[in-house]
């Protein structure tokens, strides 16, 4: 096995293992975030946690794939440690990108769900009767 | 609160011009328009005072909740899906005195405004 292809493993390995700690992070504290938007149904947060958490596992495994070609050739291992650093911290970026998106979606169909539900911003004047016609 | 009415001034073009925007706006809670000392207006809330009602803008809930004037014109930014947020930022203390200084300006000469505009569009 020549250094290239241990980069290449090395590099795997580290940025699924990642996205995979990400994503679980994501999964486990999202759905509390879920379930009170959803207003307590469950099965339905649980679904749209599920979902969410796919797409980011697509998206952030195909960013993985497509960034792993070199383009160059390591002759040292110090090459190669340098080569992997900078492929890991460009997966790790995107990672974050992806977990504060995610985040962001989160915290809009929060925001949405309680204004559904807010008190009117001022207090009445007064009241009157209303007659249903 | 799932219904707001809207006694409205018929008779000045920039109130007719604002409900024809008004009932475009997606909403959040369903707005009624009532023109001002109608028999409709009469029938729905007979204990109003209904001469109050031309001087500026009422509004009332489907409880009872008579809203005017400045206040009228927050419940009716409240009622929309893309305004409710702007309803809680003019009725913050900051600007709640400039929101009712604005509101009732444009109030008072909404028949002189009304001409402006009319004027301007021919």
């Amino acid at each position: 096995m020549n250094l290239e292809v241990a980069t290449y493993l090395l590099y795997l390995g580290i940025s699924i293992t990642l996205t995979i700690w990400v994503a679980h992070t994501l999964h486990k504290n999202g759905r509390i975030f879920l379930v009170d938007v959803f207003h307590g149904n469950e099965p339905l947060a649980d679904s749209v946690n599920h979902l969410l958490v796919v797409g980011f596992y697509l998206i952030n495994l195909g960013f993985v794939s497509l960034a792993l070609k070199l383009g160059y050739d390591i002759a040292t291992p110090k090459e190669g440690i340098e080569a992997l650093s900078v492929k890991v911290g460009t997966v790790m970026l995107v990672l974050g990108a992806m977990h504060f998106f995610n985040l962001l979606i989160f915290h809009r169909m929060r925001q949405r769900a309680t204004r559904l539900n807010a008190p009117p911003p001022v207090s009445a004047d007064g009241f009157t009767p209303v007659e249903e016609v | 609160m799932s219904v707001l009415t809207l006694l409205y001034d018929p008779g000045c073009g920039l109130c007719r011009r604002v409900q024809g925007w008004l009932a475009e706006q997606p909403k959040l809670i369903e707005l009624r328009m009532i023109p001002i000392k109608t028999d409709a207006a009469r029938r729905r809330f007979p204990e109003l005072n209904h001469d109050l009602t031309s001087e500026d803008l009422t509004v009332i809930s489907d409880r009872g909740e008579v809203y005017f004037g400045p206040k009228a014109w927050l419940m009716v930014l409240w009622s929309l899906t893309r305004y409710r947020d702007w309803s809680y930022r003019l009725a913050a203390p900051e600007l709640l005195p400039t929101t009712r200084r604005v509101v009732s300006l444009i109030s008072q000469h909404r028949y002189q405004i009304s001409r402006v505009a009319s004027s301007l569009a021919r």
